[in-house]
């Protein structure tokens, strides 16, 4: 091989490995960042924006009859503390944490959600019965673990009442 | 001559349609945004904007002590001499944990908290300054020793009040879903912007229960003291408030050292 050749080889060379290189780093750079913190959601500003703003927690109806439960579960409460649904119909429970991991465990039954700061878990649950479930955590947070505790009351399909704004994230005790 | 005019004409043509186009777009930009508020409904309700995020607890935490309590001579007159209050209703500020001040100051100023006294005082701190006063504030000494209750000496809860709230304290009420105050509020944990209660005043912590279970302090992240205070009785809120305002948060710390 000729010295002529092999310079051109090698300056071809450099400059196909710069490409990538100056690709990585004008692009891939943020990019690589941002993988690096994914997360579906920010635990810190769950109150700011966003999906789990204090408005939009509780049950939502859906036009199919289905109902989308949002919580937040943080030190030492899950909120909304009662959570009111119909019986029979799909629940999609959407849940997230504040702080650390909790479990939202409905007593009765065989549903343990794992709450995560960082994630949502979705969650499909289905109560055939009108019936009051007590709720607990069943991962320890932290000093008042065994106090975190919640409510799902559960009400006949047609006794459901039309939520609206406030009354999204009680049971109607208020 | 002729070709140039019509150039000129063009060019202000251009400049004429580019124009149009732009405030064209403006207005289906704004006439979307406002469409979606509109469709929305509500806007989404906020709490506080304040996010403790590591950055924000390190600004929080990096005031001027010695400079804050040159600052907190504006606060003297209804805060008291070192942070006593002499008047019931407003909180002693001595011992307060700074990421609780340092938020309050905040919520005052952007009106998350609302109050027609602390609006305009907390407004015209600056940024730095409201680190300094909570610096200086949780640096004043709240108890020299337990005998010497220098926030409210002659208050104390009947026996009936005080079992029940020191169990509250303590223990929470698990059957209810209350978890205990001392998880957050200390002595056993610290939740970032909960305030120190061990020395606070009774009827400003039974005014602030009030104002939180009927929803008209709103400033709490996530809820959690609206909620509580809504689960409480309001026998319970009474008797938490002679509690702590007899200074027994404080006598549960120093067993808790002692052991």
């Amino acid at each position: 091989m000729s010295w002529r050749k092999l310079r051109t080889f090698l300056l071809t060379a450099l400059v196909l490995c710069l490409i990538p290189a100056m690709r990585y780093y004008q692009i891939d750079q943020p990019l690589l960042r941002r993988f690096r913190n994914s997360r579906e959601i920010d635990p810190l500003a769950l109150h700011l924006s966003g999906e789990f703003v204090e408005n939009n927690l509780g049950t939502e109806q859906n036009s199919d009859g289905s109902v989308t439960v949002r919580m937040i579960a943080e030190q030492y409460l899950f909120i909304p503390h009662c959570v009111l649904v119909p019986a029979g119909v799909p629940v999609h429970l959407r849940i997230t944490s504040a702080d650390n991991v909790h479990s939202l465990t409905i007593g009765g039954t065989s549903y343990s959600i794992e709450a995560i700061p960082g994630a949502i878990t979705k969650a499909q649950l289905e109560f055939p019965q009108a019936a009051d479930y007590r709720t607990v955590c069943r991962e320890f947070c932290g000093a008042g673990h065994y106090a975190m505790r919640s409510e799902v009351k559960v009400v006949p399909r047609e006794q459901f009442p039309v939520l609206r704004g406030d009354e999204r994230g009680s049971c109607g005790l208020q | 001559m002729k070709g140039e005019v019509v150039g000129c004409n063009r060019r202000i043509a251009g400049w004429v349609s580019a124009a149009v186009l732009s405030a064209a777009l403006l207005f289906c930009v704004t006439a979307t945004s406002l469409l979606h508020t509109v469709l929305a409904g509500t806007q989404d309700r906020v709490p506080s904007y304040v996010e403790w995020t590591p950055e924000t607890k390190a600004a929080a935490s990096a005031g001027d002590a010695f400079r804050g309590s040159l600052l907190a001579k504006r606060c003297e007159h209804c805060h008291g001499e070192e942070g006593f209050s002499q008047v019931a209703s407003t909180p002693n500020l001595a011992g307060m944990d700074k990421l609780s001040l340092w938020k309050q100051l905040q919520d005052f100023r952007s009106g998350k908290r609302s109050s027609p006294v602390m609006k305009p005082i907390a407004q015209s701190l600056a940024a730095e300054d409201v680190a300094d006063l909570a610096a200086y504030y949780s640096r004043v000494p709240v108890f020299s020793d337990l005998q010497d209750n220098r926030a409210f000496p002659e208050a104390r809860p009947t026996p009936g009040q005080e079992s029940m709230a020191s169990h509250l304290v303590q223990f929470g009420d698990g059957e209810r879903g209350i978890p205990p105050c001392d998880a957050c509020h200390g002595p056993i944990a610290y939740r970032p912007g909960a305030p120190s209660l061990i020395s606070q005043n009774a009827d400003y912590v039974v005014d602030q229960l009030e104002a939180f279970a009927t929803g008209k302090r709103a400033n709490d992240i996530n809820e959690p003291m609206r909620t509580i205070a809504g689960l409480l009785t309001e026998e319970e809120r009474h008797a938490l408030a002679e509690y702590y305002g007899a200074g027994l948060g404080m006598q549960e710390t120093a067993n808790t050292n002692s052991k």
